[in-house]
């Protein structure tokens, strides 16, 4: 039986230099240098095909998109819901009303995102008339209004701090933007404190109803400017509560086709965030 | 369950478990996704242990039949009386008794013997009884007369003897230690598969921790990393491969075993085809183990014999009268009788009560002159003188058939120079003629002729008593022969040899062609091998030993050139003296080798020898003698009919029907099954790379991710498996048996070509086919591929719940997971499409596809049937279930990936075609596998 004796180090070290580079066959890792130009140039040509070849089918795929409406929108029938302005990780909003800096970037947040919404800026889009769907034609699309006094206590018209200077914070909620969908109802966004002895909720509009007029939506490209409906939630903690801390749930209702009440999407229909006050 | 991919998806599972622990003690609410792929990873690696387990759970168990060997009682004297003990209490140096029909309780040295005949044939490979004495004729104790051996048989006769071993230390004891010694080696496929195995691990572990690296440096967590980690440890592993290859193998062996070739260990299918020398044992395997009637010489000519295994057509010319005295003589002189009730069997089977050679003269003459105990009651016997050694030789004499000839017959046969002396006349063409000394010599031509092609030559006479000198009534005495026994009438000779099978001469021509060199090894006489040698083509027809040369040439042994003589015969009292360097030069230098004389301990040599110049050795055997020898093998193949239990337990393979020319299909089936490896390892290992390629992208241009861990196991486990089973079903592409036996070292089973051409050629096709389908239904829900680059972090973030695509649509967290395993679903169906094509492509490694019939192989169909069926039920039917990840796919998507399906066919058969086409050339170095 011929044991295989264990190489030493150094022959495995000079078989390793061997391969690196062969000074008798002029071997680079095992190749020659014409060698390796063949197949540098192979793989070259061989790549450069394969480039060219995915790039032309990408091109062939981009060519069947609908530059206005995507091909298929079946994955996100209903909308889902979500608050603004966006805390940093979880939707929990942590402030001070003692300490402006603490919730100093919320509120710019919101000035910039309510930056569309004020007057000046829609003033050429068009008022439409309340309580019906605003279906169009094309080939021009135009948007509705969304008056931000509707906002009341929270547009910032008022209140420049959006009432968390006086320790009742607003957090706006808005329903994601899915093109041509067209509620039924009439939806509204009903938001409920969990437990009711330490906050309650003021929503804006009255009763948090979204107008139809702002349905169906028609996409980024054709719908130019479009607004989507806002509704405020104002949380205004009891004054005999010594907790400052609540968590608040806010879903769609009064609308058939938007659900509310999945089992795996959290956001489907409805938000759920947390406000704590601190002194 | 340990080593190779085991370890790595050990690794990966616990990698896993850990990631879930940090996590949850982070936050309780992490999602399961680890632990589930955890417990898959685990459930994979336990389950695919369990079937190798299964399917290698068997022990040879040589001692155990050494043990029934054991004789249970000893006849035994101590203290001048007679005890019957068991044989394990024999102690060296008790004095023994032995009688026909007993087995040899210890290795005895014999003080006396009367008509003692031992069975030494599954000791030795000598298929002839061996007569025992009390001499001492020979110094090797396997040559002496003298000594009977441990688990032989007394056939007849009686003796007397001390007991000079027991035990272990008894000859059969110590082939039986040295079988058991014989340590098992790796086959060469399973030394294929390991190398195969550190190649991917290598991959998969330096392309996980280059990425981990990477993934470190690009700011990532670093339990992201792991995951990554995992996933590309798990993207790179075939997980079900080794089953497959199991599988595979057993289907082979399966198939062989319908081909009447056993294969114990499943390994050992593919080692018989990368067999280069087979080393043969001679008696049982290439003979038929039984005497037969091989030559006639009568009326000074030789006649050629049927010796096939039915020998129902005996051709030569019976036409003479010589041949009618003859062939009464060999009726009747005779004591060899068929049992009864067996006049259904074929003559050739039917069981005999005589020694081999009367057997073979019996069975002779039952075919040619029918009723042979018919022919015998006719001639009544009227006295007889057996066989003896002193005599050597046997007569009988007869009353005729002829109720008008009222003469005695006297018919005697027996050592052919014995034979001759006591005649004085010798028949010719039925006329009885003086034997002159030019008959004499013609005698003694046909003699030496006959005695050197290895068989054992009788003579024949007869002779007419005058009637005058032995009326009716004359009383035969055999004890005072009063008859004559000299002047007798010479009829002819007949000589008998173990034949060989019909079979093998063709097997042999076969071997040889596959490049394979077959050695005979045997404990016969040199003569008897070399002309068995000879009549099967182990010693082709125009080749020469040295002794050989020296005869035609007149000259000394020693004169003549080694280098001329192609065939060389050795025997075990040369192979002794020789240095392991002089065996290796022996065997490198003679195509065409026999090793004749050889003991266990040196059959073991032999093998050694061989596999000193990087052969594989398959050894060919049927007695106790060759078990060290068949598990010293790379593959050991005993014969099922006449193999003894200790052969069959040391060998990997057995032939059921004892054909030495199993073994050629049993070398074609392990060829192909290597070939078919290679195919179902380069199917498999080609959408590594695809399932590679989107845990790379998403972690360097951070797009959601392509395809999920989970999801890969469904391609691995799931739509992949019947496919590469299927390649094993492929037939040969070309003659496979016309090419050299595959290099252990240097034609390995996964090579260069074949990593590159799989990983770098059709993995990167596939992988752009399956991103194609991928972008595209991205695209399709309105993320356009430019916005998905470095979106995994809003991606992949729980918080993120408006995530606005290119059309100004917002996507919640769990409908962005969705459209992900939409995605999933979509690389998967991408993948799944192309491997049709791959498969179909892996089929042939030279020939296109059409040549070799795109229908021929069913199984195929059947696999690319069960692709698409486990792809349809994944989507359709469980893709409810979130732990699964999957979705239902729209039915467009299927077919996105199949242009460059299509591609990558038409790519393969213009490889195929070039290699075709420029054999020999760079492309054909590069690219074939």
């Amino acid at each position: 039986m011929t044991k295989k004796e264990k190489k030493s180090f150094n022959q495995s070290l000079a078989e390793w230099k061997r391969f690196i580079y062969n000074p008798t066959s002029g071997e680079f890792l095992g190749r020659t240098a014409k060698s390796w130009g063949l197949i540098l140039l192979f793989y070259l040509v061989f790549y450069g095909f394969l480039a060219a070849l995915f790039t032309f089918t990408m091109w062939v795929m981009l060519q069947t998109l609908n530059d206005e409406v995507p091909k298929y929108r079946d994955q996100i029938p209903s909308p889902g819901l979500m608050v603004f302005p966006k805390p940093l990780s979880a939707l929990e909003y942590t402030f001070s009303a003692s300490d402006p800096s603490s919730y100093r970037g919320y509120i710019e947040d919101l000035r910039k995102f309510l930056k569309p919404y004020t007057l000046e800026e829609q003033k050429n889009l068009t008022v439409c008339p309340d309580g019906i769907l605003s279906e169009q034609k094309g080939p021009v699309y135009v948007a509705c209004q969304f008056p931000i006094f509707l906002l009341q206590a929270c547009s910032g018209m008022s209140d420049p701090d959006f009432g968390y200077s006086q320790g009742s914070p607003c957090v706006l909620v808005k329903m994601n933007r899915i093109i041509g969908l067209k509620p039924e109802g009439t939806p509204r966004i009903e938001c409920i404190p969990k437990d009711e002895n330490v906050a309650s909720i003021s929503t804006y509009p009255n009763n948090g109803i979204i107008d139809l007029k702002y349905f169906p939506y028609y996409g980024k490209k054709l719908h130019v400017g479009y607004l989507q409906p806002l509704v405020a939630a104002q949380v205004i903690f009891s004054a005999n509560s010594t907790k400052k801390e609540v968590t608040v749930e806010c879903k769609i209702d009064g609308s058939p086709n938007l659900k509310n009440q999945d089992d795996r999407d959290k956001f489907l229909g409805r938000v759920a965030f947390k406000i704590i006050a601190r002194a | 369950m340990v080593g190779g991919f085991s370890i790595l998806l050990w690794v990966g599972a616990v990698l896993c478990w850990i990631a879930f622990g940090i996590q949850y003690v982070s936050n309780p609410s992490a999602s399961l996704d680890s632990v589930y792929l955890g417990t898959v990873l685990a459930v994979v690696v336990i389950l695919t242990g369990i079937f190798a387990y299964y399917q290698e759970a068997k022990s040879t168990n040589i001692m155990a039949s050494f043990c029934k060997m054991i004789p249970q009682q000893a006849v035994v004297i101590r203290d001048s009386e007679k005890k019957v003990i068991p044989a394990e209490q024999l102690v060296v140096g008790d004095i023994v008794e032995i009688k026909g029909g007993d087995q040899i309780p210890a290795d005895i040295r014999l003080l006396s013997a009367q008509g003692c005949k031992v069975d030494n044939s599954s000791l030795t490979g000598e298929s002839e009884p061996q007569s025992r004495s009390s001499e001492f004729t020979h110094e090797n104790p396997l040559e002496t007369k003298n000594i009977t051996f441990y688990s032989t048989t007394c056939l007849e006769g009686t003796a007397t003897g001390m007991v000079i071993n027991t035990g272990d230390r008894t000859i059969i004891g110590r082939i039986a230690s040295l079988a058991s010694g014989v340590g098992n080696e790796k086959t060469p496929i399973a030394i294929e598969i390991e190398h195969f195995v550190h190649i991917v691990a290598g991959v998969a572990v330096s392309v996980g921790i280059l990425f981990f690296i990477i993934a470190v440096c690009m700011k990532y967590h670093v339990l992201d990393a792991i995951i990554f980690l995992i996933a590309i440890i798990v993207a790179n592993v075939p997980e079900g491969l080794l089953a497959t290859v199991t599988v595979a193998l057993s289907l082979t062996a399966k198939r062989m075993a319908k081909k009447n070739c056993l294969v114990k260990n499943l390994e050992a299918v593919e080692t018989l085809g990368s067999t280069s020398i087979i080393c043969s044992d001679k008696t049982g395997t290439l003979t038929q183990n039984r005497m037969t009637v091989a030559h006639l010489w009568f009326d000074n000519q030789i006649f050629v014999a049927d010796t096939s295994e039915d020998n129902l057509n005996q051709g030569f010319d019976q036409s003479s009268g010589t041949w009618t005295s003859l062939s009464k003589i060999i009726a009747l002189c005779n004591r060899a009788e068929f049992k009864p009730g067996q006049e259904s069997v074929p003559i050739m089977k039917r069981v005999v009560v005589g020694d081999a050679s009367e057997t073979a003269l019996l069975k002779f003459s039952e075919v040619i002159l029918g009723d042979v105990m018919e022919i015998r009651k006719r001639n009544h016997k009227v006295v007889e003188i057996p066989f003896n050694s002193t005599n050597k030789f046997q007569l009988s004499i007869h009353q005729t058939e002829d109720p008008n000839d009222k003469r005695f017959l006297l018919v005697m046969k027996g050592a052919p120079e014995r034979i001759l002396e006591k005649c004085s006349t010798i028949m010719i063409n039925g006329k009885e003629q003086p034997l002159d000394k030019s008959m004499a010599q013609a005698f003694h031509t046909a003699y030496m002729e006959l005695g050197g092609l290895g068989e054992r030559v009788l003579g024949f006479c007869h002779f007419y008593l005058p009637a005058d000198e032995f009326p009716e009534t004359y009383s035969f005495d055999s004890e005072s022969m009063n008859f004559p026994t000299s002047n007798l009438c010479f009829v002819g000779l007949l000589s008998m040899i173990d034949p060989p099978r019909s079979t093998v001469p063709d097997a042999v021509t076969k071997c040889r062609s596959a490049g394979i060199k077959v050695i005979m090894v045997t404990g016969d006489h040199p003569i008897t091998a070399k002309a068995i040698a000879k009549s099967v083509g182990i010693i082709s027809a125009n080749s020469e030993t040295v002794e050989d040369i020296a005869k035609r040439c007149n000259i000394a042994v020693e004169q003549v050139n080694k280098r001329d003589a192609k065939a060389a015969v050795v025997t075990g009292m040369e192979l002794k003296d020789m240095s392991p360097e002089q065996l290796d030069e022996l065997l490198a230098n003679y195509p065409e080798i026999v090793f004749a004389r050889t003991s266990p301990q040196q059959k073991l040599i032999i093998v050694e020898g061989c596999q000193r110049q990087d052969a594989v050795v398959a050894v060919t055997g049927d007695g106790v003698n060759d078990s060290p020898a068949l598990k010293k093998a790379d593959i050991g193949v005993a014969m099922g009919i006449t193999g003894s239990d200790a052969a069959k337990n040391a060998a990997d393979m057995i032939l059921l029907d004892d054909n030495f020319s199993s073994i050629v299909t049993g070398v074609e089936e392990g060829r192909l099954i290597f070939d078919n490896l290679k195919k179902t390892i380069a199917y498999t290992l080609t959408k590594n790379i695809a399932e590679l390629c989107p845990f790379l992208i998403y972690i360097i241009l951070g797009l959601p991710l392509p395809i999920g861990t989970i999801t890969l196991l469904f391609i691995d486990l799931g739509t992949d498996i019947i496919p590469s089973i299927a390649l094993a079903y492929e037939k040969a592409e070309s003659d496979i048996m016309n090419r050299k036996p595959r290099h252990k070292k240097k034609d390995r089973l996964v090579n260069q070509q074949l990593a590159v051409y799989s990983y770098l050629h059709i993995g990167l096709m596939q992988a752009l086919g399956a991103f194609l389908v991928y972008f595209t239904v991205y695209a399709q829900q309105g993320f356009r591929p430019t916005s998905l680059f470095h979106l995994r972090i809003a991606w992949d973030s729980d918080h993120l719940n408006d995530l606005e695509d290119n059309y100004g649509q917002e996507w919640t967290s769990y409908q962005r997971q969705y459209l992900e395993w939409t995605g999933y679903t979509a690389f998967f169906v991408g993948i799944m499409v192309q491997q049709i094509a791959d498969l179909i492509i892996r089929k042939t490694r030279k020939n296109s596809i059409f040549k070799q019939g795109l229908f021929r192989n069913k199984v195929i169909w059947v696999g690319i049937a069960s692709q698409i069926i486990v792809a349809l039920l994944l989507s359709y039917g469980l893709g409810s279930i979130t732990a699964l990840n999957f979705t239902m796919l729209k039915a467009q998507y299927w077919f996105v990936a199949v242009p460059h399906a299509i591609l990558i066919w038409v790519y393969d058969e213009m490889r195929k075609l070039f290699i075709r086409l420029y054999p020999g050339s760079w492309w054909d170095k590069n690219m074939y596998y």
